[in-house]
């Protein structure tokens, strides 16, 4: 049995982790590139959304390094998403890999859930081995997200451009090279510390944008095309609610015990939405409402054809709550130039709207 | 005289805006850019130089349109700005109380949306070209007339046909259909101007508050058909200013004038010897990683002036590497 996975932004460093503590036999398929694109193009059913093309294209590519076992999320209740697992399996099918798709069901059963189905893949290891793999896993997570949030203020501010990217890109190299706690811990301090030290623009007032919609878009860079980092050599401060390390806290550990981070986004929908309509709907309209007044404008991603998004898309111009909001569709069509073309006027926008707000 | 240029670099046509020191302005080009961007731009030097006075001092020179970090660079631009904030700041500049910009062009269109002289929203067509000048400039040539007979015959039209606007491709088959049914010519130009302002306002104006007055800019507003089509359809005041077709380059040199004012730089505008130096356009493959982003370079007796197109930015940061 080999293991593969699909691609998320980094989470492949993690998995990574915890699959060599496990001793197990893993494929991890190329980051995504054009050749995943194009695969997962023209093999996906019509109309599918870019998270779905992505991933098949990443599942191809693993079972074509010889996985015969690939891990995909699903569950009830999450948009397509529900039904991905056994779509794909069926185009590996008829491509002719005799590939098995195992769901992880993390909506219902949680952090339980998830350990039993790892316990599962690693041919019953010891709980006591599969909760230290699963710690260690988590660690590197939380090291990645925390240098990503460093990352996210020193762009819009550091003198030299590129400088905050260039250090991300070796701090995600070197988590994924630590393997123990405390090398991992080295890193952590070490490139927060290079981050902190960056030359910047002390007087700078960055706009701040915040970036909200779709969760795999949100965390795939590929699929939206750099939206973060576009924004940042622009000069703006990106906030972004949603990083896997809080929804790994959140769905797995603290959700279960009554906690619901996502409480104060659906009370504030409420006036406009009163329900989940599936993806992440629902919190999108309530981060409009809610961050409308520390906010400088949102810019709103959304897969093409995602039901949920569109909804939210289309109930976020009625809201009294007014923020400018730039929706970006993202799929295999979605061109750079005509992204950039449309950044650079938002940014001129939101910066006449600050200046006109200091004048009043 | 000191004057301000700006330079519209579209898809489809090149636009020049010569401003003088009270931003009125003092002569404008436009020339088709016939996939060649540099040459153009290049060729409308020279004819710049040639309309201006001999003592032109150039105070500032922004670029705006798609191709305007490619013209920034050859031209030595001080400010390169992207054409919606451009075509809003024209707009603005000859009617202040604008509330609405409509500005459809070669192969982009857009619509702007202003409340109180800034710009509150905007929207641009995504991966459809349907309804732009382009696609007017086909269906004008497959019916066998120039644009401007286009624009007249739809005038025509006494029974406009219904024809299908959401798709070109499907709007051409309708079109060919009509024909074959025996409907007027001008009726189905007219009926094709009605089923673009249609499809403009269904994709690009979905969701948007079209508030009067409205100002429609960009080549397409040349068009009678359309102008009358898109003045039925929402049924308000539609301004057509008389240089619609070069607002976007007026808007770049106004920003630019303002920029340079407020920092009392000089320009960094490369002279109009430049019209005579023979660049040079290459890309290749890069490898450094899985993604071999394509890298389009321009380069100047073997020397690499600007390099774009990577997603990460080893390229851009170092050109002579």
């Amino acid at each position: 049995m080999r293991i593969g996975v699909p691609h998320m932004g980094n989470l492949y460093i993690p998995l990574k982790a915890l699959f060599q503590r496990l001793n197990l036999d893993f494929v991890i398929p190329p980051v995504n590139n054009q050749r995943t694109l194009s695969l997962g193009v023209r093999y996906s059913p019509e109309g599918m959304c870019i998270p779905f093309k992505l991933t098949l294209g990443n599942l191809i590519e693993a079972a074509e390094l010889g996985a015969d076992t690939l891990l995909m999320p699903a569950g009830s209740g999450i948009c397509r998403l529900g039904y991905y697992a056994k779509t794909q399996e069926q185009v590996l099918h008829s491509l002719g890999y005799n590939a098995e798709i195992v769901c992880i069901g993390v909506s219902q059963r949680k952090l339980l859930g998830l350990l039993e189905a790892i316990k599962r893949l690693s041919n019953n290891a010891s709980w006591a081995k599969i909760i230290s793999a699963f710690r260690f896993g988590l660690a590197k997570l939380n090291v990645l997200d925390s240098i990503e949030r460093a990352v996210q203020k020193v762009r819009p501010i550091e003198r030299v451009k590129g400088t905050a990217n260039q250090l991300f890109a070796q701090a995600v190299r070197a988590t994924e090279q630590a393997d123990d706690y405390q090398s991992l811990k080295r890193v952590q301090k070490d490139y927060l510390e290079q981050l902190s030290l960056v030359e910047r623009d002390e007087s700078a007032e960055p706009l701040v944008v915040g970036i909200v919609g779709e969760f795999y878009v949100l965390l795939e860079p590929f699929s939206n095309l750099d939206v973060e980092k576009e924004l940042g050599k622009l000069g703006v401060e990106v906030r972004r609610s949603i990083f896997t390390s809080e929804w790994t806290k959140f769905s797995l550990f603290l959700n279960p015990l009554g906690v619901n981070e996502k409480d104060r986004l659906h009370k504030a929908a409420m006036p406009y939405l009163k329900r989940d309509i599936g993806g992440e709907g629902w919190e999108t309209v309530g981060e409009k409402v809610l961050h409308a007044k520390d906010y400088d404008g949102l810019v709103h991603l959304a897969p093409f054809t995602c039901m949920p998004e569109i909804v939210a898309q289309n109930i976020m111009p009625s809201t009294k709550e007014n923020i400018p909001v730039l929706t970006i569709l993202c799929d295999e069509q979605l061109g750079k130039s005509g992204m950039l073309t449309r950044l650079e006027a938002f940014v001129d926008l939101l910066k006449h709207r600050r200046r006109a707000k200091v004048k009043v | 005289m000191e004057a301000y240029l700006g330079i519209d670099v579209g898809s489809v046509t090149t636009k020049f805006a010569v401003l003088n020191q009270s931003d009125e302005l003092v002569f404008h080009l436009y020339l088709p850019t016939q996939g060649k961007p540099i040459e153009m731009v290049q060729e409308g030097l020279k004819e710049v130089k040639k309309q201006l006075p001999k003592d032109i001092d150039i105070g500032g020179v922004a670029t705006t349109g798609s191709a305007r970090y490619l013209a920034g660079v050859i031209v030595g631009a001080d400010l390169v700005k992207n054409e919606i904030t451009s075509h809003a700041v024209g707009a603005l500049h000859y009617f202040p109380q604008a509330q609405t910009v409509v500005e459809i062009g070669g192969q982009d269109s857009k619509i702007i949306i202003i409340r109180d002289g800034i710009v509150t929203d905007f929207g641009m067509n995504t991966v459809c070209a349907a309804g732009t000048g382009s696609f007017l400039d086909h269906q004008a040539l497959r019916l066998n007339m120039n644009i401007e007979q286009f624009s007249q015959r739809s005038l025509e039209s006494t029974t406009p046909v219904r024809i299908a606007g959401r798709c070109t491709v499907f709007a051409e088959s309708d079109m060919i259909h009509k024909q074959q049914m025996g409907h007027r010519t001008e009726d189905i130009l007219y009926g094709l101007c009605q089923a673009l302002v249609r499809n403009y306002l269904n994709n690009v104006g979905l969701g948007k508050d079209i508030q009067p007055p409205v100002i429609f800019q960009g080549g397409v507003a040349f068009n009678q058909g359309i102008v009358k089509a898109l003045r039925e359809e929402i049924d308000t005041e539609v301004i057509v200013p008389p240089h619609h077709e070069v607002m976007g380059a007026i808007g770049a040199a106004l920003l630019v004038h303002e920029e340079t004012s407020a920092s009392k730089q000089k320009s960094q505008f490369k002279g109009f010897g430049i019209s005579e130096i023979k660049y040079r356009t290459s890309s290749f493959e890069c490898k450094a990683c899985p993604n071999l982003c394509e890298i389009a370079q321009l380069s100047l007796n073997g020397e690499v002036l600007a390099r774009w197109g990577g997603r990460c930015d080893i390229w851009e940061r170092s050109p002579t590497s």
